[in-house]
């Protein structure tokens, strides 16, 4: 059966918190200067991890 | 035979997709610059090693992935780099195979030929040439967007698959994600939202007024375009790399002045590009038919590479037959595969027809010239065609298998598909016709040429260049490998912007290392600068002018020198910002730090009155602080004026890029062939001193090396035989940085 698109599953939410999350560390570390996690974090972040959470249901 | 569509088995096939992808990946491999190259490739590749922001709009993403990059363990940092853009188009490829795929689905039964088919249409598009040529190189941000590209692509044909399934909306959302995520890479990451718009209205029109979809997507879009914010947070670190100064912050970053009016101004001056302040679109700068001509010029190379031009009729012929192709695999696509091809139409008609007007350029570098008189690119745009030329590939792929199966069918009664399967031959004329002008495997010539005009200038030195290949590579070559960081380097074409100068007071003065210098600057005490390069308060060079009116020549008097700056030998007809403040650091310095300016300007020095000051070493041209005279060191050679013969001599001999230029044995890039010509004047010059001072012997030997970087980079005629032609100047001032600038007289 196919489940109602406003509901969202645990890994589903797990995904977008792992997104959120790294993208604020990448940006928490730019802020301090770093030139190392703010890109591995920004990038991971953007480019896996939110398409991911976009297409998670 | 075609079966019904309801029979075909649709399912992609992703890992003979990976695998072309690897093949394509293991060709750039082969083929990839070791290091920097002309143009912006040092400029990006010293953004992404400091996390920097290069030249607007400060692509974010880009800057991001190629930090991200730099930090494999695997070659050097520039390499590194360089393999970014070689994993994004090798991607690109594998995408470009299941969307083929997904088209000759519709016409072809037998499994093992769409797969050749889809092969064909990877290696192709990766082979085209410049796809090839900026995919071993990270000059520009375009294989990135390609990359999105070809993802966007494959989603929206998996959408049009199925537009009602589970994951449509989902798949539509993460499209309108991409394209704002795109956006941050380059602003072409838009010129996939038309298609991407066609394919939905035509395929299911409804989904248009599904609000909360469209909000979602829209949502999307701008959680794409947040990598912006990376902008005013880096640029308030203030990096060694920070074009546009997209920040309010002066000093160190903090809440207010990051969220200020100033950052806001900034920033958006900044992904606007208003410092470039292109002309409306209806004020076309060529005729729209010479701009279309400069993107079938391109189109030619793409097939045969030819870049001396001893190939035409044969470039042309591949390229009428590719055009053929093109035309025939499009029209395939329509027939056979509707729903996917209201996708890919409108994206080769965007990111062909709709692009070339938008970029609305002047003639091509290389084009018609037999044309004096009109406006020309500074080099050639072949790049900014990149997404079509592979895009295009991609249908002369189709259209190729269109013909083997006319060709196959005839072949017998049923259709002789392995027989007749030579004919794909074809489709490999581009991997073998563009091999050698596409590869940069061994090209060291960039990196070498930014060491040698940095050692050409005395520690502590200032060096003032003119545009992109004289500036560029030196920061690459400070920045990235710490060579001569103690030079202190202005490029005119920056110093007419606000934020150039005021990073030029910021900059530390870094050490001179000697163990790691020059020779010939060895033994010397060369004091450390306690003065920071200018003693203009920020404010002071924040309130310079764009230009001020000068109608008569005017005196510039500084110790012994006193130059007369005659408005009418300056280029605009009246000194500019960057005229101003380059007076002011000789003034500022005369006497403390040497002054420089690079030879790749031409006639900057004596347009400022300084002529009779200038003494050639190696590379560059220093200021001397009085009137110079000839003597047993110092020779006036005719036409060259002073030359510092033993230090020229000792730099000569240190060089690494004439070398590095005869190794190559060849300059595919025609715009900044005055970088080797600069050598082989070097080397002449050197050799006319020679005999003057009766050296015979030695003359011989430098006009032997001279001639010999000349004949490798194809441009010996100008040199030898009775009228040598002027070589062309050497900075390549890629675009108009300044704003305000007054008209051209």
């Amino acid at each position: 059966m196919q489940r109602s698109p406003h509901v969202t599953s645990a890994r589903a939410r797990t995904v977008r918190a792992a997104a959120a999350l790294l993208v604020a560390i990448g940006y928490v570390d730019l802020v301090r200067g770093g030139l190392v996690v703010a890109p591995l974090a920004l990038v991971a972040g953007y480019v896996i991890l939110v398409p991911a959470a976009l297409l998670a249901d | 035979m075609t079966a019904p569509n309801s029979t075909r088995d649709l399912r992609p096939s992703y890992r003979a997709a990976g695998l072309t992808a690897l093949v394509v990946l293991a060709l750039y491999v082969v083929t990839l610059a070791p290091t920097t190259a002309m143009w912006d490739a040092s400029e990006y590749i010293t953004a992404a090693y400091t996390l920097g922001i290069p030249h607007p709009p400060g692509n974010p993403l880009f800057v991001l992935l190629g930090r991200v990059a730099s930090l494999l363990p695997v070659g050097g940092v520039a390499y590194r780099v360089n393999l970014l853009a070689a994993v994004c188009s090798a991607l690109a490829a594998g995408i470009w195979f299941l969307v083929a795929e997904r088209v000759l689905a519709q016409w072809i039964a037998v499994a093992w030929v769409r797969r050749a088919g889809s092969v064909l249409a990877a290696v192709l598009s990766a082979t085209a040439f410049t796809v090839w040529n900026q995919s071993v190189v990270n000059e520009k941000v375009y294989t990135v967007s390609l990359a999105f590209f070809a993802v966007v692509s494959w989603l929206t044909v998996l959408w049009c698959d199925d537009p009602d399934g589970r994951r449509a909306d989902r798949i539509l959302v993460l499209i309108a994600y991409l394209i704002g995520l795109g956006y941050t890479n380059h602003p072409a990451g838009f010129l996939v939202g038309p298609a991407v718009a066609t394919a939905v209205i035509v395929r299911r029109p409804r989904t248009m007024l599904r609000w909360r979809l469209i909000a979602s997507a829209l949502l999307a879009l701008a959680l794409g375009l947040t990598p912006f914010a990376f902008e005013p947070i880096r640029a308030a670190h203030h990096p060694a790399l920070n074009e546009g100064e997209p920040t309010g912050c002066s000093d160190r970053i903090a809440v207010a002045c990051t969220f200020s009016d100033k950052t806001v101004h900034r920033l958006m001056a900044n992904v606007n590009r208003d410092q470039y302040g292109k002309p409306n679109l209806s004020e076309r700068q060529a005729p729209f038919s010479a701009q279309l001509g400069m993107w079938w010029l391109y189109f030619e190379w793409q097939w045969l590479r030819d870049p001396h031009g001893t190939q035409g009729p044969l470039q042309t012929a591949l390229a009428v037959l590719f055009l053929g192709l093109g035309i025939a695999g499009g029209v395939m696509h329509w027939r056979r595969d509707r729903a996917s091809f209201w996708f890919f139409g409108p994206l080769v008609f965007t990111v062909t027809f709709a692009l070339v007007y938008y970029m609305n350029f002047k003639y091509g570098a290389s084009q018609a010239p037999e044309l004096s008189g009109v406006e020309r690119e500074v080099r050639d745009r072949d790049y900014f065609y990149l997404w079509s030329y592979s895009a295009w590939s991609v249908w002369a792929a189709l259209g190729l298998v269109a013909v083997w199966r006319v060709v196959a069918e005839r072949a017998g009664r049923a259709p002789r598909w392995m027989a007749t399967a030579p004919i794909l031959a074809f489709g490999l004329l581009p991997l073998i016709g563009n091999w050698r002008a596409a590869s940069r495997a061994g090209e060291w010539a960039t990196r070498e040429w930014a060491r040698d005009i940095l050692n050409s200038v005395e520690p502590y030195g200032i060096l003032i260049t003119g545009g992109d290949n004289d500036t560029f590579p030196l920061w690459y070559a400070q920045e990235v490998e710490g060579v001569r960081r103690d030079v202190t380097v202005a490029v005119t074409s920056l110093l007419n912007t606000d934020w150039y100068a005021r990073g030029l007071l910021r900059r530390p003065i870094h050490r001179y290392d000697e163990t790691a210098g020059p020779a010939v600057y060895r033994g010397r005490a060369w004091p450390l600068p306690t003065r920071p390069i200018m003693s203009l308060s920020t404010a002071q060079l924040d309130a310079i002018p764009d230009y001020v009116e000068l109608r008569e020549p005017q005196l510039f008097e500084q110790g012994g020198i006193r130059a007369v700056i005659d408005p009418r030998h300056l280029e605009f007809g009246v000194p500019l910002r960057a005229d101003i403040i380059v007076l002011q650091m000789l003034k500022d310095n005369l006497g403390v730090r040497p002054f420089y300016i690079s030879r790749t300007t031409a006639s900057y020095l004596q347009s400022l009155g300084l002529g009779p000051y200038a003494l050639v070493q190696g590379l560059a041209t220093k200021v001397s602080p009085a009137a110079l005279t000839a003597g047993r060191d110092t020779v006036q050679v005719p036409g060259a004026g002073f030359l510092d013969v033993p230090r020229t001599s000792a730099l000569w001999r240190g060089f690494g890029a004439p070398a590095a230029i005869i190794r190559r044995g060849d300059w595919i890039d025609r715009p900044s062939v005055g970088i080797p010509a600069l050598y082989t004047s070097t080397a002449l010059v050197l050799a006319q001193a020679a005999e003057m001072q009766g050296h015979a012997a030695e003359a011989e030997k430098l006009r032997t090396q001279g001639i010999e970087v000349a004949e490798a980079a194809h441009i010996a005629d100008w040199f030898l035989g009775p009228e040598p032609s002027t070589p062309p100047p050497a900075t390549g001032n890629d675009a108009p940085r300044g704003t305000a600038l007054p008209a051209k007289p």
